[in-house]
């Protein structure tokens, strides 16, 4: 399946079609992780926080192709995305191994993913550098087998997500 | 000596390795450092402290590769109600993985904050296998590198530093394959559910 997440409303259609979800996590209920390690040591793979965030990590674990759209802040995602992918943790193991020479943990049923990240903002080169590491950074914890990331201005954001949609012959 | 304000970010401040190594660097440091978790309520609080300190000391976990949402909602907030006077930042940052280089985008990001908002960015130290290496052999490492840490920001001294277990990256595999299991054991959850692929 195919998956957007946002976190921003977007005017986009998407047609009535299966394998398309869209997310706009700005309209969901979604605490911070707490840390407590429970989605790997007392109940493996469900958080124990029951909010909105477990309706969408079996999402991403599913789908073989993802589109985020975040704000970008200090070179990372933005407090709205960075909440969802830290709750996302339960589709790994607490288990270790060696991935690309350095240490990660194991993965549960999690499809390679072709990602494509769509960072707005008002970035210089500095903080795209830093985000340009932090997603090569977070593709081997993510299962990203290839990546893609644009920049663009906030009012740029449904341009760039309509092409990247007509790109997957979704509208 | 510069009163230090060292400011726990780990969203589980009370229990937290990072409540560990803040105390470490506390009683290395000496009576003028003050230790304060991050919540969700307290950033006036907070952003008060800092009219009456020099330095600045954000201790923090490395999650998902970068800034746990809690700190990262702090700066924000400093960043829209800057102190009168902003004191120096000091980092000390610990991440799961053996490796400290895995928390060396966060340390980026810490810097950048520091540039965009003109605080001078002083001394950093980077643990690997910070969640496992205080409850390890290895212990006396990672607090000769705090003392360091400590000693650096007391002398006005800037130093990047880093420490991890020296173990080989399969011994690191093994070991913390034992710290989980046994972790799982506590709540009567075996290793083979701990393995489980289902996501829910
Ligand atoms: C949501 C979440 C994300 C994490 N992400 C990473 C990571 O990307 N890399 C890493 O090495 N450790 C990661 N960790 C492990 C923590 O950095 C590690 O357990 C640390 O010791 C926690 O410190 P604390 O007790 O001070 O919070 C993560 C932990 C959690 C709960």
């Amino acid at each position: 399946m195919k998956l957007i997440l946002s976190d921003c409303p977007l005017s986009i259609q998407l047609p009535d079609q299966g394998d398309v979800k869209w997310i706009d996590l700005s309209r969901l209920n979604i605490a911070n992780c707490v840390g407590c390690f429970g989605c790997w040591t007392k109940t493996p793979g469900r958080c124990v926080i029951r909010d909105d965030a477990v309706k969408v990590y079996p999402l991403i674990a599913r789908s073989d192709t993802l589109l985020y759209i975040s704000r970008i802040k200090y070179g990372g995602y933005d407090t709205v995305m960075k909440t969802m992918l830290e709750r996302a943790i339960p589709v790994q193991q607490a288990f270790i191994r060696i991935l690309a020479g350095e240490t990660h943990h194991v993965q549960r049923s999690v499809v390679p993913k072709d990602a494509t990240i769509l960072a707005y903002g008002d970035t210089g080169e500095e903080e795209r550098a830093i985000f340009r590491k932090l997603v090569a950074r977070n593709a081997h914890n993510m299962n990203f087998k290839t990546y893609r990331i644009f920049f663009c201005r906030e009012e740029e954001v449904n341009d760039f997500t309509g092409k990247e949609l007509k790109a997957w012959n979704v509208c | 000596m510069e009163r230090v304000l060292i400011l726990n970010g780990s969203p589980r401040a009370p229990r937290s390795n990072s409540k560990r190594y803040g105390e470490i660097f506390a009683a290395c440091y000496g009576e003028n450092a003050e230790i304060c978790p991050v919540t969700r309520g307290n950033h006036q609080e907070l952003r008060d402290k800092l009219d009456g300190v020099s330095h600045l000391l954000f201790v923090f976990p490395l999650y998902a590769d970068a800034i746990p949402v809690p700190l990262l909602d702090f700066l924000k907030f400093l960043e829209d109600h800057p102190p009168q006077k902003r004191p120096a930042v000091s980092v000390l940052i610990n991440c799961g993985f053996l490796e400290p280089q895995q928390n060396e985008i966060a340390l980026e990001m810490m810097r950048l904050f520091c540039r965009q908002n003109r605080y001078p960015f002083a001394s950093s130290l980077s643990i690997g296998s910070g969640e496992a290496i205080l409850n390890s052999p290895f212990r006396f490492l990672a607090a000769r590198k705090i003392k360091r840490f400590a000693r650096s920001i007391a002398r006005g001294t800037p130093q990047t530093l880093s420490v991890t277990m020296p173990l080989t990256k399969k011994w690191f595999v093994a070991a913390s394959t034992s710290y989980w299991v046994k972790y799982g054991a506590r709540w009567g959850t075996t290793q083979a559910q701990m393995q489980t692929m289902e996501i829910q």
